[in-house]
């Protein structure tokens, strides 16, 4: 396959130079490479969207697709790992989707650990509605909903996957693509809950992000033990996710574990249940009522 | 043969299980049992009791005034002594705790103690209630049975229960079990309900079958996450049921509407409580009528039905699972505490005819598309997996599923969800929308738990009929309307402040219903207030 596969016909509605747009990129070459190497049924895989600019996406793949509601993407992938466990389910998600609206959902789904992917477009704003502040933007940040300035720190939404037991918790960056799409790969190969946190700094609400990025964003090496929680968390803690001053602002993979899955807890969850063709047994049902 | 029977104590001595104990072992007898459970929101200490009517004729209520007081505290005796029936029995420490203290067990041991001595009044076969113990207790029925035969000994017999040939053992069943083994019989494949009294008995009854019956239960974080993850399994093909009371209802109201939107099948399960907020956690209302008729933004279809009984339960169950997965709609299931927490007795109980299909393409073409327009609005469903490109979009799409925002095609998709109505109605035309019950020129009018009442208080109520009303949307406006018009007296009967069934009657028929008998107490009507209340319109 190649990335092509994935193009739909619809009209990319991002604003010209989006980095969404690498997103997009990264994620249907993570797809079609993934399909060649034998990792991945594309019959099986389904993507889901929450609402915001990262929705957009569900119109932009060429793939099963579930575009819900703003803060529940997480909810609708569990439940679709509970209707077929074969699915490899592909969560995109807002940061104020994600960790505004639906920051219950992210807490628990770290600790399900259901075999799903979810990767999230941090752009420190809620862009789609005009820029008001969301749970990811930095202390002071002006805007329409915050003109005294926003007047709290923001939740470092690594240290959160982190402390709540996601077993794999990566950043990227949407304007490094060949690299994101590799911590792409490597999240939907990874078995339980995996965490993307990318970077994709907004060019018209929250301008002052990529130049930040471009000029402080470093690859962790790659030598480093990804089995060690307390050394993730001191990485995690690099960047604050502000911009008072330059800090390093690590990408790639933060931490890696194994832990069993959301779906093993289940002995009957083996198989697709539309494949099932059900023989109730009525009498055996109603036994015990008698 | 009729004798009503109140057992009670604080909660944690063993009232509700004893009280469902003794119902089985009537029924085993051949009796007709209704049981009607009552118990505040709390886990040690307070008042629970339960009232058991027994009789030899289909019973399907309770009523405030007793043949027997079985008390496992004191309390019990203080408080329903004076409505004691004349001739009747009280039994409680005094013959209970010699017997406990001879066996050198644990109190509880009382509960047993008392149905032997109730047993032996009847003169029931002793073999019968030791293996309706052995039954229910299994393995820790060893002492349990022990207390029952030294109550059976002390008791002292006064009539002579046994079942004749006329008398079939009957089946013993809640709201709640039939709710849950409706369910089972559509073939449900995935429950999902965050705990909320009065839904989480159905949640505990298929969270502890799933293995036997090879479907999965879950509970999420919250009831957001159970509407939401019930969609994505539906999407994925699950048959999927969630369970929730008004409070939950309303955190599910968005994505109910989400339901909708997607034409994915949904089953809610709404076991009604007093509300507003909290209310009263552990009685009983039927105030969600409109909540459940009007929940969720946008205008779109959805089924309503309300079960007056356990037996209905079953099949209204089972409708549906079939209404939601065949017309791609969300079907609600309107209960509440009385019927969810009640057992009723029947000779037998079955499962509607209707099939358990999927509704879902065995091998859908390359050219799929999940939002298709056809003569009946709905759309062949298929499911990831299966080859084509499937899609689900909260957003306003074409036939593909891709979000579109132009006029055109959001009047197509509008009035393509809404062209299900007409097929659905004729669905339910064939499915008793309604059901009438005696005859007269007069007519009562109610929906859901209530049946039970009136249908013990008919008798007494002359030259009545009772309509009830099974399906609240789409509605039966037509029958309806032409019951009421043949009466000369029409009275609505509502476990609520104002009767929300009269405002829905007038919505859809034009018809303004004037008698209104209501009761918003938290608790269920009984026949005679329910006659009390009558001779007063």
């Amino acid at each position: 396959m190649i990335r092509q596969d994935f193009n739909t016909k619809e009209e990319n509605t991002w604003c010209p130079g989006c980095p969404n747009s690498g997103i997009l990129l990264s994620a249907k070459e993570a797809l079609a490479e993934l399909a060649n190497e034998g990792k991945l049924s594309v019959k099986d895989a389904t993507l889901v969207t929450g609402i915001g600019c990262h929705g957009k996406i569900y119109d932009y793949l060429n793939l099963n697709g579930f575009n819900g509601l703003h803060g529940r993407v997480l909810p609708v992938c569990l439940g679709m790992k509970l209707g077929n466990p074969d699915l490899t389910v592909l969560g995109f998600g807002g940061d104020g989707d994600t960790f505004d609206e639906g920051v219950a959902h992210f807490v628990h789904a770290c600790r399900y650990n259901a075999d799903i992917t979810m990767m999230v477009h941090t752009n420190q704003v809620f862009a789609l509605t005009t820029g008001q502040a969301n749970a990811i933007t930095e202390k002071g940040f002006v805007d329409g909903s915050t003109p005294l300035g926003q007047g709290e720190k923001p939740i470092n939404s690594l240290v959160l996957a982190l402390e709540m037991g996601a077993t794999f918790v990566a950043r990227g960056y949407a304007l490094q693509g060949p690299y994101l799409k590799e911590l792409i790969k490597k999240a939907i190969i990874h078995e339980g809950f995996a965490f993307i946190d990318i970077l994709q700094p907004c060019i018209v609400y929250h301008k002052h992000s990529m130049p930040y990025f471009n000029k402080n964003v470093y690859k962790i090496e790659e030598t480093r033990d990804t089995g060690n929680l307390n050394q993730a968390l001191e990485r995690a803690r690099e960047w604050d996710y502000s911009y008072e001053k330059d800090m390093k602002v690590p990408t790639g993979v933060f931490y890696e574990t194994k832990r069993p899955t959301f779906e093993s807890q289940w002995p009957q969850l083996k198989k697709p249940w539309y494949a099932l063709k059900r023989n109730i047994n009525w009498s055996r049902v109603i036994k015990e009522f008698k | 043969m009729e004798k009503t029977i109140l057992i009670g104590g604080a909660a944690g001595l063993g009232s509700a299980v004893t009280a469902h104990l003794i119902g089985r072992i009537f029924c085993n007898l051949g009796c007709y049992v209704f049981n009607y459970r009552d118990y505040p929101s709390l886990i040690r200490g307070g008042h629970n009791f339960n009232v058991l009517k027994i009789s030899d004729k289909p019973v399907y209520s309770h009523e405030y005034h007793y043949d027997f007081i079985l008390a496992l505290d004191q309390k019990t005796i203080d408080i329903h002594r004076k409505d004691l029936k004349k001739g009747g029995l009280i039994f409680g420490a005094k013959e209970t705790e010699p017997v406990v203290q001879k066996l050198q067990g644990p109190g509880i041991l009382a509960n047993d103690v008392l149905i032997g001595l109730l047993f032996k009044y009847f003169g029931a076969d002793l073999e019968i209630i030791l293996t309706e113990a052995d039954e229910i207790f299994g393995k820790k029925a060893g002492l349990i049975k022990k207390a029952i035969e030294e109550g059976y000994k002390l008791g002292v017999q006064k009539e002579t229960l046994r079942r004749s040939s006329g008398q079939e053992a009957k089946y013993f069943i809640s709201g709640s079990e039939a709710i849950s083994i409706g369910a089972i019989a559509a073939g449900l494949d995935v429950y999902l309900a965050y705990p909320m009294t009065p839904a989480s008995p159905v949640l505990h009854f298929l969270a502890k079958r799933q293995l036997a019956n090879n479907i999965l239960v879950f509970q999420p974080e919250n009831e957001i996450a159970v509407v939401n993850a019930a969609l994505g399994a539906s999407f994925a093909g699950a048959k999927t049921m969630v369970g929730t009371s008004g409070g939950g209802f309303a955190l599910m109201s968005e994505g109910l509407s989400l339901a909708a939107m997607t034409e994915l099948p949904l089953v809610i399960y709404l076991g009604q409580r007093p509300a507003p907020a909290t209310g009263l956690a552990t009685h009983t209302g039927q105030g969600d009528l409109k909540f459940a008729l009007n929940a969720g933004h946008g205008e779109f279809l959805r089924v309503v039905s309300s079960p007056g009984d356990a037996q209905e339960a079953i099949t209204r169950t089972q409708e549906a699972f079939y209404l939601s997965s065949k017309y791609r709609v969300p079907a609600i299931i309107l209960s509440d505490k009385h019927l969810a927490e009640s057992d009723y007795s029947f000779n037998e109980i079955k499962k509607s005819a209707l099939p358990d299909s999927r509704f879902i393409l065995e091998n859908p073409p390359q050219d799929y598309k999940s939002y298709k327009i056809t003569a009946n609005g709905v759309s062949p469903r298929a499911v990831p997996g299966q080859g084509p490109v499937v899609r689900a979009n909260s957003y306003e799409h074409n036939e593909a599923g891709h979000t579109i925002e132009d006029s055109a095609w959001t009047i197509k998709m509008q009035d393509k969800r809404f062209k299900k109505l007409d097929f659905i109605k004729r669905e339910i035309n064939k499915l008793n929308p309604v059901s009438l019950y005696g005859k007269g020129n007069n007519l009562l009018i109610s929906y859901g738990s209530t049946k039970g009442a009136i249908l013990d208080a008919l008798p007494q109520m002359k030259n009545f009929r009772f309509l009830q009303i099974s399906y609240l949307k789409p509605f039966p406006a037509e029958i309806v309307s032409k019951e009421i018009k043949k009466s000369k007296k029409v009275i609505l009967i509502e476990n609520g402040v104002k009767g929300s069934l009269a405002d829905v009657i007038k919505e859809e028929t034009g018809i303004t219903i004037k008698h209104k008998i209501l009761k918003y107490d938290g608790r269920p009507f009984t026949p005679e207030f329910l006659v009390d209340k009558f001779k007063k319109i």
